[in-house]
């Protein structure tokens, strides 16, 4: 045990890592999004941030200043959609957890098609909003917290197309352990989406 | 280097060489990337009909983003998960890549984190060595009053380049770097939680430290590491490269951070307690919790600037209704926790070191541990006071100078605690312990000089001149570097397998000391004389004192020589070394140097604190069956077993 020599006694044993202890009751991947999810959260505060100077600090006389609408309703529409994908994720993983391989596809594939809708939509909404992000602080504010959260959905999306192309291929089971691939892509799309409701609340209806 | 001798893995021949993952497939991945970054641009802005076609910045930015995932891609990052996404089986890679088998191992994606620990070490001493170079030219420049070698934006770039390199190339992976190496082998695990992560967030460091650099070919960026907009908005195409530089070497070490956490959350061996960790244990676990929370900040920062820069957003242009403050807002909102994220981890080496040379348990473990996390709450409530005459909000001022106070209560305790270990204790001096008593002594004058900015009346006199350099380099070279030294020479022999040399050391320390004060303790007068801080040139009524200290700091720069010198010569030909030649109780020097390929060969039992020296019968762990306690001073086990 002394001397550099113990990695030549003992290295022909051909084995692998011993099993790390387990000290915590929460799930090491599951810990790691939750905590992945926390420094998300920060990013967010930063460009709400940003608003709140825009806004509240330097107190422009009218937001959204003369000349420029949100299309609310469209947003409101946006909303109901995004909502509902994440009962459709709920109800994918509940699916797999009752070893419901058909439900688990076709939940997945309901969150995919949803979350690509709201997206298209966005799209059009930038399209066709009639200003640029170099408008003013109202519009940087407003393609800068929209943006980044739709980048987010196109995250969750890719997250969600990996775990749909697994289950299509005969992956995941009922066990805990066995259908963290489907669980850990739900919490993050539950995220975008709890976010998109403050996103929304924040720089549509406030 | 390595502990490991499983079989290399096969030679691949023909065109498996070019495809599979490693530096010959990054050769055409990274151009790839390169002309798909170019095309996209390019396509969008022709069918989008933006003028002209060619704008430098728009490709300057999709270029640092796709190049390097295109390199990473090339040498075999995202294997793993390309397979798993797709569905396909994956390769288990515990033990294809784990260990090192030649140096050229330490060039390849690799999963143990003990090589990922010497990559990092090894990466950032590199661009220390660069940092200080531009440090070197910056003081030439400086010798005299007047402008000699460099013009003005130039020598923005070189205070700009050197200080974003130290601290976001070195100081802050360093520490992650010995982290990575240790806190596994100190909690009793084989590995870390997330070891392919870990593998991605070291990659993504040279590829940070090479875009701020390369930012000299397209004219650096001036604006100092704390970027500050307007000006970043007006500076030459290498802004960009800062904007980039910052989110790649963020994203490393968040991923870094989430790692630490959840390493020392789920997989401490049993009988480890939150409070029988080791305080380095503790005091990454601080420094991660904040980078997590913080970082996103800093990421936030520079992507309104970037925005602003690219696509001509109003974030900071009150002409468009923006507010100009609110980038220092944001910015500090995380640079102030930085400041602590480049200080905690070297809180845990210097408890690590005092305790084992002063053959002593560390005294007040537990308000050890607790004042980190103190200094880690109030850490978020200062930042104000980096901005007492920028135009912020009046109100302001008071509270955060409040705060600011209120820190050197965590911060006093720990230095007290040092000191009580001190006392009475059997000191040993080897070169870890000289540099954390040089640590302690000079970090309380650095703490002192940042009691004194924290105060209004005397911040409002001194901002912004030499005095304000003088502070930063107290806390960061000799608070920072000087934990950072003492945690290389501490762990040389664990990492290496091989001693470094006592005598060079010591002479390295003494070098470095000498040299570092009288560079930086004759900044404190010229500053409070009123001499600026960021300027080429200078009133000649400065010169001496100019000159001074540059010929110390060529003296400083040379020490570090001795240091190189001592590394490189003991890693090849030192002696070897035994498995715990300090005589320390943490788990890491239990078993052999350099550790075996798993760690351990079965999980250790923790029964004790890590810090009872010289306490008859006390133990930290049983390891292999047999108990972990101090050699000399531990009495046999018949006499304590009751």
């Amino acid at each position: 045990m002394s001397t550099v020599a113990h990695a030549e006694t003992h290295g022909h044993d051909h084995h692998g890592p011993p099993p790390a202890n387990v000290s915590s009751r929460v799930d090491s991947r599951l810990l790691g999004i939750y905590i992945f999810i926390a420094s998300e959260i920060m990013l967010f505060g930063s460009f709400f941030t940003a608003l709140f100077f825009a806004r509240v600090i330097v107190a422009p006389e009218a937001w959204p200043p003369e000349g420029f609408h949100l299309p609310v309703y469209l947003a409101l529409v946006n909303t109901i959609i995004l909502v509902t994908s994440s009962f459709t994720m709920h109800w994918a993983l509940q699916s797999i957890k009752r070893n419901y391989r058909a439900g688990l596809i076709a939940g997945l594939t309901l969150t995919f098609l949803l979350g690509l809708t709201f997206l298209l939509i966005q799209a059009r909404e930038y399209s066709r909003i009639g200003f640029g992000p170099d408008a003013n602080a109202f519009a940087s504010t407003f393609f800068g917290l929209t943006g980044l959260h739709g980048a987010h959905v196109f995250v969750g999306l890719s997250l969600l197309a990996f775990a749909l192309v697994r289950s299509i291929r005969g992956h995941f089971g009922p066990d805990a352990h066995d259908h963290l691939g489907v669980e850990i892509p739900g919490i993050y799309w539950h995220f975008v989406d709890v976010m998109w409701i403050i996103v929304y609340m924040t720089v549509y209806v406030l | 280097m390595s502990a490991t001798l499983h079989a290399p893995a096969p030679r691949r021949t023909g065109i498996r060489r070019w495809t599979a993952g490693g530096w010959l497939r990054a050769l055409w991945t990274t151009p790839l990337a390169f002309l798909l970054a170019t095309g996209l641009v390019a396509g969008a802005r022709a069918a989008l009909g933006y003028e002209p076609l060619l704008a430098q910045q728009p490709y300057i930015t999709t270029l640092m983003v796709m190049v390097p995932i295109g390199f990473l891609a090339g040498i075999g990052a995202f294997d793993y998960w390309a397979r798993y996404v797709s569905g396909r089986p994956t390769i288990p890679d515990d033990h294809a890549s784990h260990g090192a088998h030649s140096w050229k191992d330490y060039f390849k994606v690799n999963t143990d984190h003990k090589v990922i620990g010497t990559q990092y070490v090894v990466t950032t001493v590199v661009f220390f060595i660069v940092a200080g170079l531009l440090a070197m030219f910056m003081r030439a420049e400086l010798a005299e009053p007047g402008m000699q070698y460099v013009d003005p934006q130039a020598y923005n770039g070189l205070f700009s380049v050197h200080a974003s390199l130290m601290i976001f190339l070195f100081i802050i992976p360093a520490f992650a770097g010995l982290g990575n190496y240790v806190i596994p082998l100190m909690i009793g695990a084989p590995d870390m939680a997330f070891p392919r992560l870990n593998a991605l967030s070291f990659w993504l460091l040279p590829i940070a430290g090479l875009m701020m650099l390369s930012s000299y070919f397209i004219g650096a960026f001036g604006a100092g590491w704390t970027n500050y907009a307007p000006l970043a908005v007006q500076q030459p195409d290498g802004n960009l490269m800062f904007q980039m530089g910052v989110q790649w070497a963020g994203a490393s070490s968040i991923m870094t951070a989430l790692n630490f956490l959840v390493t020392i959350i789920t997989m401490r061996a049993p009988g480890m307690t939150f409070w029988r960790m080791p305080l380095l244990v503790w005091a990454n676990f601080a420094t991660s919790t904040l980078v997590v929370i913080a970082t996103p900040f800093v990421a936030g920062s520079q992507f309104f600037i970037l925005f602003d820069r690219v696509l001509h957003t109003n974030f900071f242009d009150p002409g468009g209704g923006g507010y100009v403050i609110a980038y220092q807002h944001i910015f500090w909102f995380y640079s102030h926790p930085a400041v602590y994220i480049m200080m905690l981890p070297g809180f845990g080496i210097v408890s690590e070191v005092i305790s084992v040379f002063a053959r002593k348990p560390i005294f007040g473990y537990r308000l050890m541990a607790l004042s980190l996390m103190a200094i880690l709450i109030l850490g978020f409530s200062v930042w104000a006071h980096h901005m007492f005459v920028s135009g912020m909000a009046d109100w302001l001022r008071v509270p955060m100078m409040v705060t600011t106070m209120v820190i050197a209560v965590p911060t006093g305790i720990k230095v007290f605690s040092w000191l009580a270990t001190l006392w009475e204790g059997r000191i040993h001096f080897k070169t870890p312990m000289l540099f954390a008593l040089g640590f302690v002594s000079m970090f309380v004058i650095g703490g002192l000089s940042g009691v004194y900015l924290g105060s209004v009346p005397i911040d409002i006199h001194v901002s912004d001149t030499y005095f304000v350099v003088a502070h930063i380099h107290y806390v960061l070279f000799g608070g920072s570097l000087f934990t950072i030294y003492a945690g290389f020479y501490y762990w040389f022999p664990k990492m290496t397998g091989r001693m470094y040399n006592e005598t060079l050391g010591k002479i390295h320390f003494w070098l470095t000391f000498v040299g570092f004060n009288a560079t930086f303790f004759p900044m404190h007068w010229i500053g409070t004389r009123g001499m600026p801080r960021r300027v080429a040139d200078y009133d000649p009524m400065f010169g001496n004192w100019n000159m001074a200290i540059s010929i110390a700091s060529f003296a400083l720069g040379a020490s570090t020589l001795v240091f190189l010198y001592n590394m490189i010569v003991s890693w090849r030909r030192g002696e070897p070394a035994p498995s715990n030649p300090w005589r320390a109780l943490t788990l890491e020097w239990q078993v052999s140097s350099p550790p075996p390929i798993f760690n351990f060969d079965e999980i250790p039992q923790v029964v004790g604190s890590p810090y009872e020296y010289g306490v008859r019968g006390a133990r930290h762990a049983i390891l292999n069956g047999k108990p972990v306690q101090e050699g000399r001073e531990a009495a046999p086990m018949e006499e304590t077993v009751p």
